[in-house]
């Protein structure tokens, strides 16, 4: 080995022990002078690092704090949505209690599912059979109105179709009784299909949009009265000597949980009290809205009219 | 080491402590990526063993002021550590990678040997498992980092011959 290299490598040796025994020296130190060191260590040399691995804790800490805040905020979302299902079907079990008041007899309740697979969408299966009285030909209503009508029925289930069926047909009248007609499912494309059509009705007797339609007894299978929808609109068809109206359901098939079977009795005694409340409510807001129409296009026609010369006009 | 790469090595080791003390914590690994013993071994191979013990010295006080219980256990860890590979440097001065990763993590481990056993607070099981659970796992994980820098670092800091 080179004399100079022999020297160096001495050189690092004694630079190497002297770090060592230094390192050993403040290992052994006592408390107050080993926390001066590191003080004034961390003061001045280590301000920025100190700083640095202090904000990184911090931001370590927000993400975890953030996920589990994240959590939170996700259950307390999951139980408002699963509060507000709870609440509509609490209103609903509520209307279905008031109309059972309003009916007083000749009714099953039941719950309803509603078919899903293909070829079932137009049919609820009914928790209630021939053992709790229901029979075929019932009408399966709800607190808003017309449903549909039981088909089958077996001991303890019994499956209705419901007005988007196919087959589904309802003698109707409009409120006043001037309108006559037959509901049935429109069979439309995109949002139409889930509409009503009421057709057959004369000529000489229109109807107003938003014109409430009431089953009409007729048929001997839905009583008098059950509301079956609003009027939505005029069917332009070219050669007819009928009118027919667009009509929208007051019962959406997809919402209904809990339904009321009339039986025959009870359709032939007549519910017109049940949902005559509902249906003038419907009525008087039709003439509420036409009367304001009616008023703004007064005021629009007024404005537009020519300023009177006569000692209005400004000198 | 010529003026430009002594700059550059300053640089390197100097991102080096700044990613210990803001990534490590962030990521608070159990076995944690040791950036400041990465940047050691990458100076101690490139430097004189005296040198290299000082920067380990060095090294090893700025962990030690972060946690003043074990006050120069870290700087007495580093000191041999740094002193160890510059002296070793003649064997694992290759391009193996394999060669290099083993040396990141031999000197992670020796690093974490020292340490535990001149701070002396861990001992019987906790030593044991911290020794060979813990040490192997942030060795490794050292290692594979200190694989990656050494990849980005190299090119800068490779020395060209004279002929």
């Amino acid at each position: 080995m080179p004399r100079g290299s022999r020297g160096d490598s001495r050189a690092d040796t004694v630079v190497a022990i002297g770090c060592v025994l230094l390192a050993l020296t403040l290992l052994i130190l006592p408390d107050g002078p080993r926390d001066a060191v590191a003080g004034a260590i961390r003061g001045n040399l280590l301000g920025p690092l100190a700083a640095m691995q202090e904000r990184a804790a911090r931001a370590r800490s927000t993400l975890v704090l953030n996920d589990s805040l994240r959590v939170v905020a996700d259950s307390v979302v999951a139980r408002s949505q699963r509060l507000e299902a709870v609440t509509a079907e609490n209103d609903r079990l509520r209307e279905l209690l008031g109309l059972g008041r309003a009916l007083r007899w000749g009714y099953v309740p039941a719950e309803a599912l509603v078919g899903r697979r293909l070829g079932e969408e137009h049919t609820l299966l009914l928790s209630a059979g021939a053992v709790q009285g229901v029979s075929p030909l019932s009408a399966v209503v709800t607190a808003e109105g017309l449903v549909g009508m039981v088909q089958q029925v077996d001991p303890t289930t019994s499956v209705a179709i419901t007005w988007p069926h196919p087959d589904f047909r309802v003698s109707a009248v409009s409120l006043d009784g001037s309108s006559f007609g037959i509901v049935s499912a429109h069979g439309g494309v995109g949002a139409d299909r889930y509409l009503l059509e009421l057709h057959g009705v004369p000529y000489r007797a229109p109807l107003r949009a938003g014109s409430p339609i009431v089953s009409s007894g007729l048929g001997g299978v839905y009583p008098r009265g059950l509301l079956i929808g609003t009027v939505v609109r005029e069917l332009r068809r070219g050669t007819s000597w009928a009118r027919s109206y667009l009509v929208r359901p007051t019962v959406r098939p997809a919402d209904v949980t809990a339904v009321m079977i009339l039986s025959p009795e009870r359709s032939a005694e007549g519910v017109e009290s049940v949902w005559e409340p509902a249906a003038q409510e419907m009525l008087r807001r039709v003439r509420a809205a036409a009367d304001s129409v009616a008023a703004a296009a007064d005021r629009a026609r007024s404005d537009s009219a020519p300023p009177d010369s006569a000692g209005t006009e400004p000198r | 080491m010529r003026l430009s790469r002594t700059l550059m090595a300053t640089a390197i080791l100097t991102t080096l402590v700044a990613l210990h003390f803001t990534l490590r914590p962030l990521l608070d690994w159990r076995a944690g990526v040791d950036f400041l013993v990465i940047g050691m071994l990458i100076i101690a191979v490139r430097v004189r063993p005296g040198a290299a013990a000082l920067v380990g010295f060095a090294l090893g006080l700025l962990t030690d002021a972060m946690s003043p219980d074990a006050f120069g256990a870290a700087a007495l860890a580093m000191t041999l550590v740094g002193f160890g590979a510059s002296r070793l440097k003649a064997a694992f001065f290759a391009d193996d990678l394999l060669l290099n990763a083993i040396f990141i993590f031999v000197g992670k481990a020796v690093f974490d040997l020292i340490y535990l056993l001149a701070e002396g607070r861990l001992g019987g099981l906790g030593l044991v498992a911290q020794l060979f659970l813990w040490t192997p796992l942030a060795a490794l994980v050292t290692a594979i980092v200190g694989l990656a820098v050494m990849a980005v670092v190299r090119p800068a800091l490779e020395q060209r011959r004279p002929r």
